[in-house]
Protein backbone atom coordinates (compact mmCIF):
# COMPACT_ATOMS: atom_id res chain seq x y z
CA UNK A 1 0.00 0.00 0.00
CA UNK A 2 1.39 3.55 -0.93
CA UNK A 3 1.81 5.64 1.39
CA UNK A 4 -0.71 8.82 1.20
CA UNK A 5 1.48 11.94 0.93
CA UNK A 6 -0.21 13.75 3.86
CA UNK A 7 -2.51 11.72 6.07
CA UNK A 8 -0.08 8.95 7.96
CA UNK A 9 3.69 10.52 7.52
CA UNK A 10 3.28 12.88 10.71
CA UNK A 11 1.48 10.09 12.80
CA UNK A 12 4.15 7.27 12.00
CA UNK A 13 6.90 9.81 12.58
CA UNK A 14 5.72 10.67 16.20
CA UNK A 15 5.57 7.14 16.52
CA UNK A 16 9.28 6.26 15.93
CA UNK A 17 10.26 9.48 17.59
CA UNK A 18 8.70 7.72 20.46
CA UNK A 19 10.16 4.50 20.48
CA UNK A 20 13.89 6.14 19.70
CA UNK A 21 13.47 8.52 23.03
CA UNK A 22 12.46 5.33 25.39
CA UNK A 23 15.19 3.21 24.15
CA UNK A 24 18.16 5.73 24.29
CA UNK A 25 16.19 7.83 27.45
CA UNK A 26 18.95 8.74 30.14
CA UNK A 27 17.50 8.02 33.53
CA UNK A 28 17.95 11.25 35.44
CA UNK A 29 20.00 11.45 38.80
CA UNK A 30 17.17 11.48 40.93
CA UNK A 31 15.77 8.69 40.04
CA UNK A 32 19.00 7.04 40.16
CA UNK A 33 19.37 8.39 43.68
CA UNK A 34 15.54 6.62 44.39
CA UNK A 35 16.49 3.79 42.70
CA UNK A 36 19.83 3.52 44.79
CA UNK A 37 17.64 4.12 48.31
CA UNK A 38 14.80 1.77 47.30
CA UNK A 39 17.20 -1.00 46.92
CA UNK A 40 19.10 -0.61 50.25
CA UNK A 41 15.81 -0.40 52.07
CA UNK A 42 15.12 -4.00 50.10
CA UNK A 43 18.76 -5.45 51.60
CA UNK A 44 17.09 -4.57 54.76
CA UNK A 45 14.11 -5.92 54.13
CA UNK A 46 13.35 -9.84 55.87
CA UNK A 47 11.44 -12.33 53.63
CA UNK A 48 8.58 -12.04 54.92
CA UNK A 49 6.02 -11.37 52.32
CA UNK A 50 2.94 -11.17 54.60
CA UNK A 51 4.71 -8.36 56.34
CA UNK A 52 3.16 -4.63 56.25
CA UNK A 53 6.28 -2.57 54.70
CA UNK A 54 4.66 0.48 55.55
CA UNK A 55 3.37 -0.26 58.36
CA UNK A 56 -0.56 0.79 57.55
CA UNK A 57 -1.99 -2.39 58.67
CA UNK A 58 -3.49 -0.73 61.63
CA UNK A 59 -4.97 2.27 59.44
CA UNK A 60 -6.34 -0.19 57.54
CA UNK A 61 -8.05 -1.94 59.96
CA UNK A 62 -9.70 0.86 61.19
CA UNK A 63 -10.77 1.58 58.14
CA UNK A 64 -12.81 -2.06 57.16
CA UNK A 65 -14.35 -1.10 60.60
CA UNK A 66 -15.88 1.70 59.84
CA UNK A 67 -17.17 -0.22 56.64
CA UNK A 68 -19.05 -2.20 59.25
CA UNK A 69 -19.79 -0.18 60.89
CA UNK A 70 -21.64 1.79 58.38
CA UNK A 71 -23.68 -1.81 57.33
CA UNK A 72 -25.10 -2.12 60.68
CA UNK A 73 -26.82 1.45 60.84
CA UNK A 74 -28.46 -0.28 57.70
CA UNK A 75 -29.17 -4.00 59.10
CA UNK A 76 -31.19 -2.09 62.46
CA UNK A 77 -30.28 -0.38 65.67
CA UNK A 78 -29.95 -3.82 67.98
CA UNK A 79 -27.06 -5.70 65.54
CA UNK A 80 -25.52 -2.04 65.73
CA UNK A 81 -24.92 -2.01 69.56
CA UNK A 82 -23.83 -5.47 70.14
CA UNK A 83 -21.19 -5.07 67.10
CA UNK A 84 -20.36 -1.37 68.13
CA UNK A 85 -18.56 -3.69 71.11
CA UNK A 86 -16.99 -6.13 69.18
CA UNK A 87 -15.86 -2.98 66.94
CA UNK A 88 -14.25 -0.88 70.05
CA UNK A 89 -12.40 -3.58 71.50
CA UNK A 90 -11.29 -4.42 67.92
CA UNK A 91 -10.19 -0.73 67.42
CA UNK A 92 -8.22 -0.52 71.11
CA UNK A 93 -6.23 -3.99 69.84
CA UNK A 94 -5.31 -2.29 66.45
CA UNK A 95 -4.46 0.76 68.02
CA UNK A 96 -2.36 -1.21 70.87
CA UNK A 97 0.61 0.30 71.77
CA UNK A 98 2.28 -2.48 71.32
CA UNK A 99 0.95 -2.87 67.50
CA UNK A 100 4.10 -4.11 65.51
CA UNK A 101 5.00 -0.52 63.94
CA UNK A 102 8.30 -0.61 61.38
CA UNK A 103 11.09 1.46 62.36
CA UNK A 104 10.55 4.57 60.37
CA UNK A 105 7.37 4.63 61.75
CA UNK A 106 8.96 5.05 64.92
CA UNK A 107 11.23 7.21 64.40
CA UNK A 108 9.14 9.63 62.90
CA UNK A 109 7.25 9.47 65.77
CA UNK A 110 10.26 10.35 68.42
CA UNK A 111 10.33 13.71 66.36
CA UNK A 112 14.00 13.80 67.14
CA UNK A 113 14.70 16.77 64.59
CA UNK A 114 12.87 18.70 67.75
CA UNK A 115 15.80 18.05 70.36
CA UNK A 116 17.65 20.69 70.95
CA UNK A 117 20.92 21.20 68.36
CA UNK A 118 24.02 19.49 69.84
CA UNK A 119 22.34 16.52 71.89
CA UNK A 120 23.28 13.39 70.53
CA UNK A 121 20.64 11.86 69.04
CA UNK A 122 19.87 8.35 66.89
CA UNK A 123 20.32 11.19 63.17
CA UNK A 124 23.52 12.56 64.82
CA UNK A 125 24.93 9.32 65.16
CA UNK A 126 25.32 8.36 61.60
CA UNK A 127 28.72 8.12 60.28
CA UNK A 128 29.28 11.09 58.22
CA UNK A 129 29.90 10.13 54.16
CA UNK A 130 33.67 9.40 53.75
CA UNK A 131 36.00 12.02 53.26
CA UNK A 132 39.51 9.45 52.75
CA UNK A 133 38.43 7.43 49.85
CA UNK A 134 36.31 7.89 46.76
CA UNK A 135 33.68 5.18 45.74
CA UNK A 136 35.24 2.11 44.28
CA UNK A 137 33.88 0.65 41.00
CA UNK A 138 32.85 -2.89 40.79
CA UNK A 139 31.05 -4.08 37.92
CA UNK A 140 27.17 -4.73 38.78
CA UNK A 141 26.96 -8.47 36.56
CA UNK A 142 30.35 -10.02 37.48
CA UNK A 143 31.70 -8.20 40.37
CA UNK A 144 35.30 -7.57 39.07
CA UNK A 145 36.67 -3.76 38.73
CA UNK A 146 34.78 -2.30 36.15
CA UNK A 147 36.19 0.39 33.70
CA UNK A 148 32.82 1.25 32.09
CA UNK A 149 28.98 2.94 32.99
CA UNK A 150 25.64 1.86 31.51
CA UNK A 151 25.06 5.27 30.06
CA UNK A 152 21.33 4.94 30.52
CA UNK A 153 20.84 3.74 34.29
CA UNK A 154 24.69 4.63 35.72
CA UNK A 155 25.21 0.81 36.51
CA UNK A 156 28.59 -0.05 35.95
CA UNK A 157 30.25 -2.99 33.90
CA UNK A 158 33.14 -4.61 33.08
CA UNK A 159 33.78 -5.74 29.47
CA UNK A 160 31.19 -6.49 26.54
CA UNK A 161 29.49 -9.48 27.74
CA UNK A 162 28.74 -8.17 31.32
CA UNK A 163 27.42 -5.41 29.06
CA UNK A 164 24.79 -7.84 27.45
CA UNK A 165 23.34 -9.44 30.54
CA UNK A 166 23.33 -5.82 32.22
CA UNK A 167 20.75 -4.49 29.34
CA UNK A 168 18.89 -7.84 29.14
CA UNK A 169 18.36 -8.22 32.76
CA UNK A 170 18.45 -5.25 35.40
CA UNK A 171 18.84 -1.77 32.73
CA UNK A 172 15.18 -1.97 32.62
CA UNK A 173 14.57 -3.29 36.02
CA UNK A 174 16.43 -0.86 37.77
CA UNK A 175 14.81 2.43 36.33
CA UNK A 176 11.20 1.14 35.33
CA UNK B 1 20.05 -10.88 101.36
CA UNK B 2 20.89 -13.19 99.09
CA UNK B 3 20.83 -11.51 94.85
CA UNK B 4 17.90 -12.82 93.19
CA UNK B 5 18.78 -15.03 90.14
CA UNK B 6 19.16 -12.63 86.89
CA UNK B 7 18.55 -13.62 83.90
CA UNK B 8 21.05 -11.97 81.31
CA UNK B 9 19.22 -11.74 77.25
CA UNK B 10 21.69 -9.93 74.64
CA UNK B 11 18.36 -9.32 72.77
CA UNK B 12 20.46 -8.82 69.02
CA UNK B 13 18.47 -8.26 66.00
CA UNK B 14 20.23 -11.63 64.71
CA UNK B 15 21.72 -13.62 67.07
CA UNK B 16 19.31 -13.82 70.68
CA UNK B 17 21.62 -14.69 73.76
CA UNK B 18 20.04 -16.05 76.42
CA UNK B 19 21.51 -17.94 79.55
CA UNK B 20 21.92 -16.60 83.50
CA UNK B 21 24.24 -14.02 85.15
CA UNK B 22 27.09 -15.96 86.97
CA UNK B 23 27.80 -18.30 83.94
CA UNK B 24 31.17 -18.61 81.96
CA UNK B 25 28.92 -18.84 78.23
CA UNK B 26 25.22 -18.30 77.54
CA UNK B 27 22.82 -21.31 77.76
CA UNK B 28 21.70 -21.09 74.39
CA UNK B 29 22.23 -19.04 71.81
CA UNK B 30 19.24 -19.14 68.51
CA UNK B 31 18.64 -16.86 66.23
CA UNK B 32 15.96 -14.04 67.47
CA UNK B 33 12.82 -14.88 64.47
CA UNK B 34 10.06 -17.29 64.13
CA UNK B 35 10.41 -19.10 60.78
CA UNK B 36 7.62 -20.27 59.08
CA UNK B 37 8.83 -23.49 57.27
CA UNK B 38 7.01 -23.29 53.73
CA UNK B 39 3.54 -25.06 53.50
CA UNK B 40 3.12 -25.34 57.40
CA UNK B 41 1.06 -23.50 59.57
CA UNK B 42 2.89 -23.02 62.89
CA UNK B 43 6.46 -21.42 62.94
CA UNK B 44 9.42 -22.30 64.94
CA UNK B 45 11.25 -20.12 67.26
CA UNK B 46 13.57 -19.85 69.83
CA UNK B 47 15.70 -23.56 70.41
CA UNK B 48 13.17 -25.07 68.18
CA UNK B 49 14.65 -22.58 65.59
CA UNK B 50 18.46 -22.78 66.31
CA UNK B 51 17.71 -27.06 66.92
CA UNK B 52 15.68 -27.49 63.36
CA UNK B 53 16.91 -29.39 60.82
CA UNK B 54 15.00 -27.99 58.00
CA UNK B 55 16.80 -24.49 57.01
CA UNK B 56 15.24 -24.24 53.73
CA UNK B 57 12.80 -22.45 52.80
CA UNK B 58 12.09 -20.70 55.82
CA UNK B 59 10.27 -17.50 55.60
CA UNK B 60 11.51 -15.51 58.95
CA UNK B 61 9.91 -12.73 60.98
CA UNK B 62 12.15 -11.02 63.27
CA UNK B 63 10.82 -8.52 66.20
CA UNK B 64 13.86 -6.23 65.68
CA UNK B 65 14.07 -3.53 63.01
CA UNK B 66 16.95 -2.05 61.72
CA UNK B 67 18.59 -2.85 65.33
CA UNK B 68 15.69 -1.70 67.40
CA UNK B 69 12.51 -3.33 69.03
CA UNK B 70 9.55 -2.88 66.92
CA UNK B 71 7.51 -5.91 67.77
CA UNK B 72 7.18 -6.61 71.27
CA UNK B 73 4.61 -9.38 71.00
CA UNK B 74 7.25 -11.47 68.63
CA UNK B 75 9.79 -10.75 71.09
CA UNK B 76 7.67 -11.70 74.58
CA UNK B 77 6.91 -15.06 72.80
CA UNK B 78 10.60 -15.69 71.96
CA UNK B 79 11.82 -14.51 75.16
CA UNK B 80 9.21 -16.82 77.15
CA UNK B 81 10.11 -19.74 74.82
CA UNK B 82 13.77 -19.38 75.93
CA UNK B 83 13.54 -18.51 79.54
CA UNK B 84 10.74 -21.64 80.17
CA UNK B 85 12.01 -24.47 77.73
CA UNK B 86 15.78 -23.16 78.20
CA UNK B 87 16.54 -21.75 81.36
CA UNK B 88 13.81 -23.80 83.31
CA UNK B 89 12.90 -20.85 85.17
CA UNK B 90 9.62 -18.13 86.18
CA UNK B 91 9.96 -15.15 85.46
CA UNK B 92 8.26 -14.13 88.69
CA UNK B 93 11.79 -15.52 90.67
CA UNK B 94 13.88 -13.63 88.35
CA UNK B 95 15.60 -10.36 87.05
CA UNK B 96 15.87 -9.42 84.14
CA UNK B 97 19.11 -8.06 82.32
CA UNK B 98 18.71 -6.74 78.55
CA UNK B 99 20.51 -5.28 76.12
CA UNK B 100 19.06 -2.43 74.22
CA UNK B 101 20.49 -0.51 71.51
CA UNK B 102 22.23 3.00 71.58
CA UNK B 103 19.76 5.94 71.69
CA UNK B 104 16.83 3.63 72.24
CA UNK B 105 13.25 5.48 71.79
CA UNK B 106 11.70 6.44 74.75
CA UNK B 107 8.81 4.54 73.40
CA UNK B 108 10.19 1.49 72.69
CA UNK B 109 11.78 1.41 76.33
CA UNK B 110 8.36 2.30 78.24
CA UNK B 111 6.79 -0.61 76.24
CA UNK B 112 9.17 -3.33 76.98
CA UNK B 113 9.34 -2.19 80.96
CA UNK B 114 5.57 -2.95 80.28
CA UNK B 115 6.37 -6.29 78.92
CA UNK B 116 8.92 -6.90 81.13
CA UNK B 117 6.85 -6.27 84.30
CA UNK B 118 3.35 -6.46 83.59
CA UNK B 119 2.73 -9.05 81.36
CA UNK B 120 5.79 -11.39 82.13
CA UNK B 121 6.54 -10.29 85.59
CA UNK B 122 10.08 -9.86 86.22
CA UNK B 123 10.80 -8.68 89.58
CA UNK B 124 13.43 -6.29 88.29
CA UNK B 125 14.54 -5.56 85.54
CA UNK B 126 17.66 -3.53 83.54
CA UNK B 127 18.78 -2.44 80.21
CA UNK B 128 21.72 -0.53 78.72
CA UNK B 129 23.29 -0.68 75.45
CA UNK B 130 25.39 -3.96 74.68
CA UNK B 131 28.73 -1.84 74.34
CA UNK B 132 28.40 -0.61 77.76
CA UNK B 133 28.73 -4.56 79.29
CA UNK B 134 31.56 -5.52 76.11
CA UNK B 135 33.30 -1.79 77.86
CA UNK B 136 32.61 -3.64 81.40
CA UNK B 137 34.00 -6.71 80.44
CA UNK B 138 37.07 -5.40 79.01
CA UNK B 139 37.81 -3.61 81.79
CA UNK B 140 37.94 -6.11 83.44
CA UNK B 141 39.77 -8.38 81.65
CA UNK B 142 42.74 -5.47 81.35
CA UNK B 143 42.54 -4.59 84.37
CA UNK B 144 44.45 -1.89 85.32
CA UNK B 145 47.42 -2.54 83.05
CA UNK B 146 47.97 0.43 81.38
CA UNK B 147 46.58 4.31 81.68
CA UNK B 148 43.27 3.37 79.16
CA UNK B 149 42.25 0.76 81.68
CA UNK B 150 42.96 2.80 84.51
CA UNK B 151 40.95 6.10 83.45
CA UNK B 152 37.88 3.29 81.52
CA UNK B 153 38.85 4.61 78.15
CA UNK B 154 38.50 3.04 74.63
CA UNK B 155 36.28 2.33 71.78
CA UNK B 156 33.95 -0.37 71.35
CA UNK B 157 33.33 -1.05 67.26
CA UNK B 158 30.18 -3.41 67.56
CA UNK B 159 29.83 -5.34 64.14
CA UNK B 160 26.61 -6.31 64.43
CA UNK B 161 23.20 -7.85 62.81
CA UNK B 162 21.19 -4.92 62.02
CA UNK B 163 23.90 -2.37 62.12
CA UNK B 164 27.72 -1.20 63.34
CA UNK B 165 27.90 1.11 66.14
CA UNK B 166 31.03 2.93 67.25
CA UNK B 167 31.34 3.68 70.83
CA UNK B 168 33.43 5.52 72.61
CA UNK B 169 33.97 5.75 76.53
CA UNK B 170 35.59 7.57 79.34
CA UNK B 171 35.75 6.74 82.66
CA UNK B 172 33.45 4.15 81.70
CA UNK B 173 31.16 6.28 80.67
CA UNK B 174 29.33 6.24 76.94
CA UNK B 175 30.55 9.58 75.01
CA UNK B 176 27.07 9.63 73.55
CA UNK B 177 28.56 12.87 71.11
CA UNK B 178 31.17 10.42 69.80
CA UNK B 179 28.93 7.44 68.66
CA UNK B 180 28.57 6.75 65.37
CA UNK B 181 26.48 4.17 63.45
CA UNK B 182 27.01 2.80 59.94
CA UNK B 183 23.60 1.70 58.50
CA UNK B 184 25.04 -1.96 57.90
CA UNK B 185 25.29 -5.09 59.72
CA UNK B 186 25.13 -9.14 59.04
CA UNK B 187 21.45 -8.77 57.87
CA UNK B 188 22.68 -6.33 55.02
CA UNK B 189 25.14 -8.30 54.13
CA UNK B 190 23.46 -11.81 53.87
CA UNK B 191 21.05 -10.04 51.49
CA UNK B 192 23.07 -8.71 49.73
CA UNK B 193 24.81 -12.04 48.97
CA UNK B 194 21.21 -13.68 48.45
CA UNK B 195 21.12 -10.83 45.97
CA UNK B 196 24.62 -11.31 44.25
CA UNK B 197 23.89 -15.25 43.99
CA UNK B 198 20.65 -15.26 43.17
CA UNK B 199 21.65 -12.78 39.84
CA UNK B 200 24.29 -14.88 39.09
CA UNK B 201 23.95 -18.41 39.44
CA UNK B 202 21.28 -19.84 41.83
CA UNK B 203 17.86 -18.15 43.21
CA UNK B 204 18.30 -18.11 46.72
CA UNK B 205 15.98 -15.17 47.51
CA UNK B 206 13.79 -17.25 49.54
CA UNK B 207 16.47 -18.78 51.32
CA UNK B 208 17.28 -16.12 53.70
CA UNK B 209 18.19 -18.96 56.76
CA UNK B 210 20.07 -20.96 54.62
CA UNK B 211 22.52 -17.71 52.78
CA UNK B 212 22.96 -16.86 56.78
CA UNK B 213 24.67 -20.17 57.43
CA UNK B 214 26.98 -19.65 54.38
CA UNK B 215 27.71 -16.50 54.96
CA UNK B 216 29.02 -17.59 58.33
CA UNK B 217 31.26 -20.51 56.98
CA UNK B 218 32.53 -18.94 53.99
CA UNK B 219 32.74 -14.99 53.59
CA UNK B 220 36.41 -13.69 54.82
CA UNK B 221 37.60 -10.47 54.77
CA UNK B 222 40.38 -9.34 51.61
CA UNK B 223 43.58 -8.13 52.74
CA UNK B 224 44.15 -7.02 49.44
CA UNK B 225 40.74 -6.55 47.62
CA UNK B 226 42.41 -5.49 44.03
CA UNK B 227 45.17 -8.73 44.09
CA UNK B 228 41.90 -10.77 45.50
CA UNK B 229 39.48 -9.66 42.97
CA UNK B 230 42.07 -10.56 40.28
CA UNK B 231 43.10 -13.82 41.54
CA UNK B 232 39.31 -14.52 41.23
CA UNK B 233 38.59 -13.35 37.71
CA UNK B 234 39.04 -16.66 36.26
CA UNK B 235 36.56 -19.04 37.91
CA UNK B 236 38.27 -22.32 37.16
CA UNK B 237 41.46 -21.45 38.58
CA UNK B 238 40.26 -18.97 41.20
CA UNK B 239 41.52 -19.62 44.69
CA UNK B 240 38.39 -18.34 46.49
CA UNK B 241 35.95 -20.53 44.66
CA UNK B 242 34.49 -22.65 46.95
CA UNK B 243 31.43 -24.93 46.52
CA UNK B 244 28.43 -25.28 48.33
CA UNK B 245 26.43 -28.45 48.14
CA UNK B 246 23.14 -27.13 49.07
CA UNK B 247 20.75 -29.27 51.68
CA UNK B 248 18.07 -32.12 49.06
CA UNK B 249 16.16 -32.37 51.96
CA UNK B 250 16.92 -35.79 52.25
CA UNK B 251 20.40 -37.02 53.07
CA UNK B 252 21.69 -33.43 53.61
CA UNK B 253 19.77 -31.26 55.47
CA UNK B 254 22.23 -28.13 56.17
CA UNK B 255 24.35 -27.95 53.58
CA UNK B 256 28.08 -28.33 53.45
CA UNK B 257 31.33 -26.82 52.15
CA UNK B 258 32.45 -29.25 49.72
CA UNK B 259 36.29 -30.20 50.58
CA UNK B 260 38.13 -30.03 46.91
CA UNK B 261 40.18 -32.86 47.03
CA UNK B 262 37.88 -34.58 48.78
CA UNK B 263 35.59 -34.06 46.01
CA UNK B 264 38.26 -34.38 43.20
CA UNK B 265 39.04 -37.95 44.97
CA UNK B 266 35.44 -38.81 44.71
CA UNK B 267 35.18 -38.10 40.92
CA UNK B 268 37.78 -39.79 39.82
CA UNK B 269 36.66 -42.70 41.44
CA UNK B 270 32.79 -42.15 40.02
CA UNK B 271 35.15 -42.21 36.37
CA UNK B 272 37.01 -44.67 37.25
CA UNK B 273 34.05 -47.11 37.98
CA UNK B 274 32.12 -45.87 34.77
CA UNK B 275 35.17 -47.39 33.32
CA UNK B 276 34.99 -50.37 34.14
CA UNK B 277 31.50 -50.85 34.12
CA UNK B 278 29.91 -53.22 31.53
CA UNK B 279 26.72 -51.97 30.03
CA UNK B 280 25.90 -48.66 29.01
CA UNK B 281 22.63 -48.28 31.56
CA UNK B 282 25.69 -49.21 34.16
CA UNK B 283 27.56 -46.18 33.36
CA UNK B 284 24.95 -43.85 32.87
CA UNK B 285 23.78 -44.53 36.25
CA UNK B 286 27.46 -44.12 37.90
CA UNK B 287 27.87 -40.88 36.08
CA UNK B 288 24.84 -39.28 37.41
CA UNK B 289 26.23 -39.28 40.98
CA UNK B 290 28.31 -36.82 39.87
CA UNK B 291 25.48 -34.49 38.98
CA UNK B 292 23.61 -35.38 41.90
CA UNK B 293 23.91 -32.72 44.03
CA UNK B 294 23.13 -29.02 43.63
CA UNK B 295 25.59 -26.71 44.10
CA UNK B 296 26.25 -23.36 44.37
CA UNK B 297 29.57 -21.44 43.64
CA UNK B 298 31.06 -19.15 45.35
CA UNK B 299 33.82 -16.66 44.15
CA UNK B 300 34.95 -12.95 44.41
CA UNK B 301 31.35 -13.30 46.57
CA UNK B 302 33.29 -14.41 49.09
CA UNK B 303 35.53 -11.32 50.16
CA UNK B 304 33.45 -8.59 48.34
CA UNK B 305 30.15 -8.90 50.54
CA UNK B 306 31.95 -8.14 54.16
CA UNK B 307 33.72 -5.89 52.10
CA UNK B 308 31.22 -3.64 52.55
CA UNK B 309 31.50 -2.84 56.24
CA UNK B 310 34.60 -0.99 54.83
CA UNK B 311 33.20 0.39 51.96
CA UNK B 312 29.87 1.06 52.50
CA UNK B 313 30.06 2.76 49.30
CA UNK B 314 30.35 -0.08 46.75
CA UNK B 315 26.41 -0.76 47.99
CA UNK B 316 25.47 2.82 47.75
CA UNK B 317 25.71 3.67 51.27
CA UNK B 318 27.08 6.82 51.46
CA UNK B 319 28.84 6.65 54.77
CA UNK B 320 32.51 5.77 56.18
CA UNK B 321 33.85 2.79 56.57
CA UNK B 322 34.26 1.20 60.06
CA UNK B 323 38.19 2.59 60.43
CA UNK B 324 37.02 6.03 59.47
CA UNK B 325 34.36 5.85 61.06
CA UNK B 326 35.80 4.69 63.76
CA UNK B 327 37.87 7.94 63.44
CA UNK B 328 35.55 9.95 63.26
CA UNK B 329 33.70 8.98 66.53
CA UNK B 330 37.37 9.37 68.39
CA UNK B 331 38.00 12.95 66.57
CA UNK B 332 33.90 13.61 68.06
CA UNK B 333 35.20 13.75 71.27
CA UNK B 334 37.91 15.81 73.46
CA UNK B 335 41.16 16.06 71.33
CA UNK B 336 43.41 15.24 74.70
CA UNK B 337 41.54 11.84 74.84
CA UNK B 338 42.27 10.76 71.39
CA UNK B 339 45.37 8.73 72.36
CA UNK B 340 43.45 7.16 75.21
CA UNK B 341 41.03 6.22 72.97
CA UNK B 342 43.08 4.48 70.63
CA UNK B 343 45.32 2.48 72.61
CA UNK B 344 42.34 0.73 73.53
CA UNK B 345 39.69 -0.26 70.97
CA UNK B 346 37.69 -3.48 71.06
CA UNK B 347 35.95 -5.44 68.27
CA UNK B 348 32.83 -6.91 69.07
CA UNK B 349 29.77 -8.53 67.03
CA UNK B 350 28.61 -11.04 64.86
CA UNK B 351 30.54 -9.75 61.92
CA UNK B 352 33.94 -8.97 63.77
CA UNK B 353 34.82 -12.72 63.98
CA UNK B 354 34.72 -12.92 59.76
CA UNK B 355 38.30 -13.94 59.43
CA UNK B 356 40.36 -11.54 58.54
CA UNK B 357 38.61 -8.68 60.06
CA UNK B 358 40.74 -7.38 62.42
CA UNK B 359 44.23 -7.75 60.38
CA UNK B 360 42.27 -5.45 57.52
CA UNK B 361 40.51 -3.31 60.48
CA UNK B 362 43.76 -2.47 61.98
CA UNK B 363 45.65 -1.91 59.00
CA UNK B 364 43.20 0.95 57.88
CA UNK B 365 43.10 2.28 60.96
CA UNK B 366 46.92 2.70 61.51
CA UNK B 367 46.93 4.27 58.07
CA UNK B 368 44.43 6.84 59.66
CA UNK B 369 45.55 7.74 62.95
CA UNK B 370 48.29 10.19 63.82
CA UNK B 371 51.58 7.81 63.83
CA UNK B 372 52.72 9.29 67.89
CA UNK B 373 49.58 7.92 68.90
CA UNK B 374 49.74 4.13 69.94
CA UNK B 375 46.88 1.83 68.44
CA UNK B 376 45.42 -1.16 70.36
CA UNK B 377 42.83 -3.76 68.62
CA UNK B 378 42.00 -6.26 70.73
CA UNK B 379 39.46 -8.79 69.25
CA UNK B 380 38.34 -11.09 71.55
CA UNK B 381 37.70 -14.83 71.67
CA UNK B 382 34.39 -15.05 70.66
CA UNK B 383 33.20 -11.14 69.64
CA UNK B 384 29.62 -12.05 69.66
CA UNK B 385 29.41 -13.57 72.70
CA UNK B 386 31.52 -10.64 74.38
CA UNK B 387 28.47 -8.24 75.59
CA UNK B 388 26.74 -10.91 76.69
CA UNK B 389 29.80 -12.35 79.12
CA UNK B 390 29.97 -8.58 80.19
CA UNK B 391 26.03 -8.58 81.30
CA UNK B 392 26.81 -12.12 82.91
CA UNK B 393 29.57 -10.33 85.01
CA UNK B 394 27.57 -7.18 85.53
CA UNK B 395 24.08 -9.13 86.25
CA UNK B 396 25.86 -10.98 89.00
CA UNK B 397 27.01 -8.27 90.86
CA UNK B 398 25.80 -6.06 93.56
CA UNK B 399 25.64 -2.89 90.52
CA UNK B 400 23.03 -4.65 89.03
CA UNK B 401 20.53 -4.73 92.35
CA UNK B 402 21.78 -1.10 92.75
CA UNK B 403 21.03 0.13 89.28
CA UNK B 404 17.77 -2.01 88.37
CA UNK B 405 13.96 -1.03 88.75
CA UNK B 406 12.28 -3.64 91.24
CA UNK B 407 8.88 -4.64 90.74
CA UNK B 408 7.43 -2.57 93.34
CA UNK B 409 9.17 0.94 92.47
CA UNK B 410 7.63 0.47 88.66
CA UNK B 411 4.31 0.02 90.05
CA UNK B 412 4.72 3.12 92.26
CA UNK B 413 6.24 5.27 89.85
CA UNK B 414 6.27 3.82 86.41
CA UNK B 415 9.06 4.23 84.30
CA UNK B 416 12.48 5.33 85.50
CA UNK B 417 13.66 5.98 81.99
CA UNK B 418 14.31 9.83 82.56
CA UNK B 419 16.71 9.73 85.25
CA UNK B 420 18.58 6.90 84.42
CA UNK B 421 22.41 6.65 83.73
CA UNK B 422 24.64 3.90 81.71
CA UNK B 423 26.54 2.59 84.19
Amino acid sequence: MAPKPGGNAPNRRALRERKVSQRMAVVDDATRQQAAQARLDALENDNDQTADPFGLASDDDEFNLEDEDEEEEIGGKKGKRKKSGVKRKLRNAASDRRGPKNFARILDEAELDRLPPGKPSYLTAAARPSTTSAARKFCSVCGNTSGYTCARCGSRYCCRKCYTVHTETRCLKFTV
Amino acid sequence: MSLPPVIAIDNGGGNCKIGMAGQAAPTKVFPNASAKPKGERGALIADLLADSKEVSQLTLRRPVDRGYLCNLELQREIWSRGIRALLRRQPGECGLLLSEPLFNFEEIRSNTQQVVFEEMGFRSFYAAPAPVFSMHRAAGLLGASSPAARTGAGVIVDAGFSFTHIVPFFKGQVLEGGVRRINLGGKLMTNYLKELVSYRSLNMMDETYLMDSVKEQLCFVSQNVKADLKAAQNLARSPHRREFVLPDGVNNLRGYVRDPAAWAEKVQAIKDAVRAAESMDEKRRLASQMEADQVLVLNNERFMVPELLFHPDDVGLHQAGVAEATVQAVTATHAALAPLLYSNVVLTGGIASCPGFRDRFTTELRALVPDDHDLNVFQPQDPALFAWEGMSVFGSSRSYSSVALTKAQYEEGGGWAAHRQYS
